[in-house]
């Protein structure tokens, strides 16, 4: 188990963005080392063979390095970019889909009136 | 939750050679929810691997695997993923035993992290228990807690019949207290039973996986009012534990099903029709069901309005009392 109380370095390496891609270039990097970025907002732009994407960012927190200049041929798996994340809510790491559940307070509306016994 | 159902899965790789877990994602990667995080380090490539996305070929290898005496525990990485291997758990896994009058042993446990609570998009929350609970030949069951998530599986893992594990991924991240003098020590309800996770006298709620948590916070807000609610978590959906399920309705005189599944077949029928055949005489009031909706499972945004709140267990409460 990753637990993270302080913020730490993750490094998010490029996926293979089309199913049995082994490279993509880099054409614009959309952040610069010690900007801010939240989860889902744009981080890069690269080019395969089969088309140009748009990569969000895995993580929330600040960018630390940029590991391939704009215009460098990166290989699938290969580090893209390391942030500083954010520690989580709740110490842990999401999985690939959803979000932890945080505990709610819980608003209640409805009042009982217990049974005559 | 996830620390106890891996402790427990290397526990049972450890006691018996003939375990295997597979899937997707659950070797090199430890699992998508970390399950099983440093099993296929511990305990080998051979016994912990990973799998093509293709459902049906995870459980039809299990079967396979049974039959020549292993004892597989695969994982379905999502429920709504399930669809695909339903061929292969209901027409073999769920058969095989039967079909070959005892010859083919089919001690298989389907791990299936399960309903909803996580914001998940589509296929990645469902409530498959009244679909599976409905097959002759499969055992379900859902835990509801850590502790109880590890004693449910080994359970599980160790019963000669198929077994299909619901695990509420909602409480994947729950934390509670461990105990430290090990596991194995904590005393566990007996193979099929289910449990009073809390004594009341003026209504019994009955839940099971991530929904039994959310009773007992009704519970809590209950007993605010000076409402004394029991809460019962199944534990076994399939064969469920009709004994004590009818036993703490006939105490209470009161009971509300509480489940994220669609009202209409839920499982909270069963429930209730079993609680009126067991208890006619000691009810005051017909049972109530508080489900989600008639509808898949809603996009994010929208669960918190699908899944059962603890207002909308509240005013089933009331309604009961009110008879």
């Amino acid at each position: 188990m990753s637990e993270n109380a302080p913020a730490r370095e993750s490094t998010f390496h490029l996926p293979d963005l089309g199913e049995g891609l082994v490279e993509a270039t880099v054409l614009e990097w959309l952040v610069a080392p010690g900007d801010r970025i939240a989860r889902n907002d744009p981080l890069v732009e690269v080019e395969t063979t089969k088309s140009a994407a748009e990569i969000p960012s895995p993580a929330t927190g600040v960018v630390a390095r940029l590991h391939a200049e704009a215009g460098a041929v990166v290989a699938v798996g290969a580090p893209l970019v390391t942030f500083e994340v954010d520690p989580e809510p709740g110490g842990g790491a999401p999985g690939i889909v959803g979000t932890v559940p945080a505990e709610e307070p819980t608003r209640r509306r409805v009042r009982l009136r217990p049974p005559r016994e | 939750m996830r620390d106890a159902l891996n402790r427990a899965l290397d526990t049972a790789l450890a006691e018996d050679p003939a375990t295997l877990v597979f899937g997707e994602d659950v070797g090199r990667l430890g699992g998508v929810f970390r399950v099983t995080d440093g099993l296929q380090r511990r305990h080998g490539a051979d016994r912990v691997f990973d799998t093509p996305i293709a459902e049906s070929g995870i459980v039809g290898l299990a079967v396979g695997l049974a039959m020549n005496g292993w004892r597989p525990v695969p994982e379905i990485q999502f429920d709504g993923f399930a669809y695909p291997a339903v061929d292969q758990i209901v027409n073999q896994m769920a058969r095989m035993h039967y079909r070959s009058r005892g010859a083919a042993p089919m001690p298989i446990t389907l791990r299936v992290p399960s309903f909803g609570g996580i914001q998940a998009p589509e296929h990645h929350g469902e409530s498959l228990e009244a679909l599976f609970a409905h097959v002759p030949g499969l055992r379900v069951a859902a835990p509801a807690d850590p502790l109880d998530a590890y004693h449910l599986l080994l359970q599980s893992i160790r019963c000669e019949d198929p077994v299909v594990f619901l695990e509420p991924k909602a409480r994947y991240w729950d934390r509670a207290p461990l105990p430290e003098d090990g596991w194995a020590a904590a005393p566990a309800p007996p193979m099929g039973a289910g449990r009073v996770v809390r004594a009341g006298r003026h209504a019994t709620l009955v839940a099971w996986g991530a929904m039994v948590r959310r009773c007992l916070r009704a519970a809590e807000l209950a007993a605010e009012d000076g409402v004394d609610l029991e809460v019962v978590d199944l534990r076994w959906l399939k064969p469920l534990d009709a004994d004590t399920v009818a036993a703490s309705a006939a105490r209470t005189r009161r009971a509300v099903v509480v489940h994220e599944a669609p009202l209409t077949a839920g499982l909270g029928g069963e429930v209730a029709a079993l609680i009126t055949e067991r208890a006619f005489r000691d009810l005051a009031a017909p049972v109530q069901r508080v489900t989600g909706f008639d509808v898949p499972y809603p996009a994010g945004p929208l669960e918190p309005q699908y899944l059962p709140t603890v207002d909308r267990i509240l005013f089933a409460v009331q309604r009961t009392l009110e008879y």
